[in-house]
């Protein structure tokens, strides 16, 4: 599996697109930055900075699209080029192919949400009406490692679409209509959908600034959840790369 | 003890209502080239898939190093290479980094195996060429040397000369014919070129809509594929009998009931004539004929030829 898993990374060389889609990582931050200085005023809670920049758009909307998109070219990367019959006869487990795409998009996740927090931080300093404070980027830091590893999980069924598919444009379709369900879904039942029981779990303590969740906070029912989704999405993986072989 | 590396018995692989590969008996043997030679959709392919599990199997039953491959595909799968149709790669890597990557995925131990395997096929090593950027040789080579990266016994290279130029397909027959000699690998090629097979396989299967139709040796092939002389006489069994008592042969064989071959050329054509007509037999013609394996493959398909 860590053979894998390296030679999923060594297969990106090259990929510029990768790191252009992580500049997707600053546009919350970069919009908070002009909200904040258009507002004025001084001393604000670097907690609402952080609402804006890390903890709205970007774990609803612009992660998951960015996962979504991310899913559909590792998958459509083999596709194209002819190689899963290659793979196969080395052999490698359809299992293990599955997972070691998705430990990438876990690290891409991760690292997205990463660098949002840090230029959460970084504007934030740069925004003359937010106070600084340690406690609070800690805080941001935490909640972007949380958000990077659930929402990662959250695009199983999106990955398991991507496995079954030969091309990328269904997938990247799906993962549009998924990332907005989920965010629309809040409203209705935050159990649902993966992606809004991820905000469950994020703000488990109530204590973002400006957020009130619409129904009881349940983390083992969000858990639930997301592990059902997560477990339906491997089974459904492993039927069809099984089938396509 | 078991002396083929790939057995195959009454492999069958039906796709919707076609028969794409029917009731199908190879025999390749250890370290020797077999040539599995037929028209484009004959089934080569597919029989290939099949050993390979790149494709299920109908029906029917696929032995490789003397185990059957359902289930073994972890132990069986490591000792083989292969190449099927046109080998695909990374294009955002060079062919070294593409090497690695399987090297990797193999655990190939020996820490030259990437160069030597890049050497053998005439590819640089450690060269900035992107895989999008190589010609479709260069790719084919690449393919090959990606077969031959974790030393396997065993090698199913599915037209493996597909996109090379003339001295290309001449280096690639050399090297396919140093591996089987030199280093005792046993080889299972596909081709719809029959002079490439016939220039390369010790033993030959020829295939037709799925049906193999011929297996043997090239060696008896080529003794059922040479000079002989045609005999057009009134009577055979006359000419038959003439043939054994006078001329002390029997290397012929029947045609029907007014042509025979005699595959003895050494003999006096005269003379034979002479005693046929000395003993009341009629030869309305006689002619030397040279049938080569195009002939054959015709006579045995129905008619069709082949490139």
């Amino acid at each position: 599996m860590l053979r894998l898993i390296q030679t999923e990374f060594l297969k990106l060389r090259r990929r510029k697109i990768l790191c252009l889609m992580l500049l997707a990582s600053l546009i919350m931050p970069l919009f908070a930055l002009l909200y904040f200085n258009y507002m004025g005023g001084t001393g604000v809670d670097p907690a609402r900075f952080y609402k804006w920049s890390a903890f709205s758009y970007t774990p609803f909307i612009i992660l998951p699209v960015v996962l979504g998109v991310l899913c559909a070219m590792l998958m459509f990367e083999e596709n194209q080029h002819d190689m899963l019959k290659q793979l196969w006869i080395v052999p490698i487990s359809k299992m293990g192919y599955f997972f070691s795409k998705f430990f990438v998009v876990l690290i891409y996740a991760i690292s997205f949400m990463l660098i949002t927090g840090v230029a959460s931080v970084v504007l934030s300093m740069l925004c003359a009406s937010v106070a600084f404070d340690w406690g609070s980027v800690l805080y941001l830091l935490q909640k972007c490692l949380e958000i990077g590893v659930l929402t990662a999980f959250a695009m199983l069924p999106i990955l398991a679409i991507a496995a079954s598919q030969k091309g990328y444009v269904l997938p990247i379709c799906i993962t549009l209509v998924y990332a907005f369900l989920g965010f629309s879904l809040m409203t209705i039942n935050m159990y649902l959908h993966p992606l809004s029981s991820i905000s469950v779990i994020i703000m488990r303590n109530e204590d973002i600034p400006g957020v009130i969740p619409t129904q009881a906070i349940n983390v083992p029912l969000a858990f639930f959840c997301i592990c059902g989704w997560g477990i339906a999405s491997v089974v459904f993986a492993n039927i069809s790369l099984a089938r396509r072989r | 003890m078991n002396d083929f590396a790939i057995e195959t018995k009454q492999l069958t692989k039906i796709y919707g209502a076609q028969t794409a590969v029917s009731t199908v008996n190879l025999h390749v043997r250890k370290g020797r080239i077999y040539g599995l030679l037929g028209r484009n959709g004959a089934g080569k392919t597919t029989i290939m898939k099949m050993i390979l599990g790149l494709t299920s199997i109908t029906s029917g039953e696929i032995n490789v190093f003397g185990r059957n491959i359902k289930g073994q595909e972890k132990q069986v799968y490591p000792r083989i290479g292969a190449i099927i149709e046109t080998p695909g790669f990374y294009p955002n890597l060079t062919g070294t980094e593409n090497l690695e990557i399987f090297a990797k995925l193999r655990g190939t131990a020996a820490p030259n195996a990437v160069e030597n395997a890049m050497e053998v096929v005439g590819l640089p090593y450690r060269d900035k060429k992107l895989f999008g950027k190589y010609s479709l040789g260069m790719k084919q080579r690449l393919g090959i040397a990606n077969a031959i990266l974790h030393d396997p016994e065993l090698l199913i290279l599915d037209e493996p000369t597909n996109g090379l130029d003339p001295i290309g397909i001449a280096e690639m027959r050399e090297f396919i014919r140093h591996l089987s000699v030199e280093r005792g690998k046993t080889i299972l090629i596909s081709s719809h070129i029959l002079s490439e097979i016939y220039l390369l396989a010790d033993d030959i299967g020829i295939i037709d809509h799925g049906v193999l139709l011929e297996e043997s040796s090239m060696s008896e092939l080529k003794k059922k594929n040479g000079r002989y002389v045609q005999l057009q006489v009134s009577d055979v069994s006359k000419a038959t009998l003439i043939l054994e008592r006078e001329f002390h042969t029997n290397d012929y064989s029947v045609q029907d009931d007014h042509t025979l071959r005699l595959y003895d050329t050494a003999l006096h054509m005269g003379e034979i004539n002479k005693a046929l007509v000395m003993q009341d037999v009629t030869v309305i013609s006689s002619a030397l004929c040279n049938d080569t394996l195009e002939d054959y493959f015709k006579s045995i398909t129905g008619g069709e030829g082949i490139a």
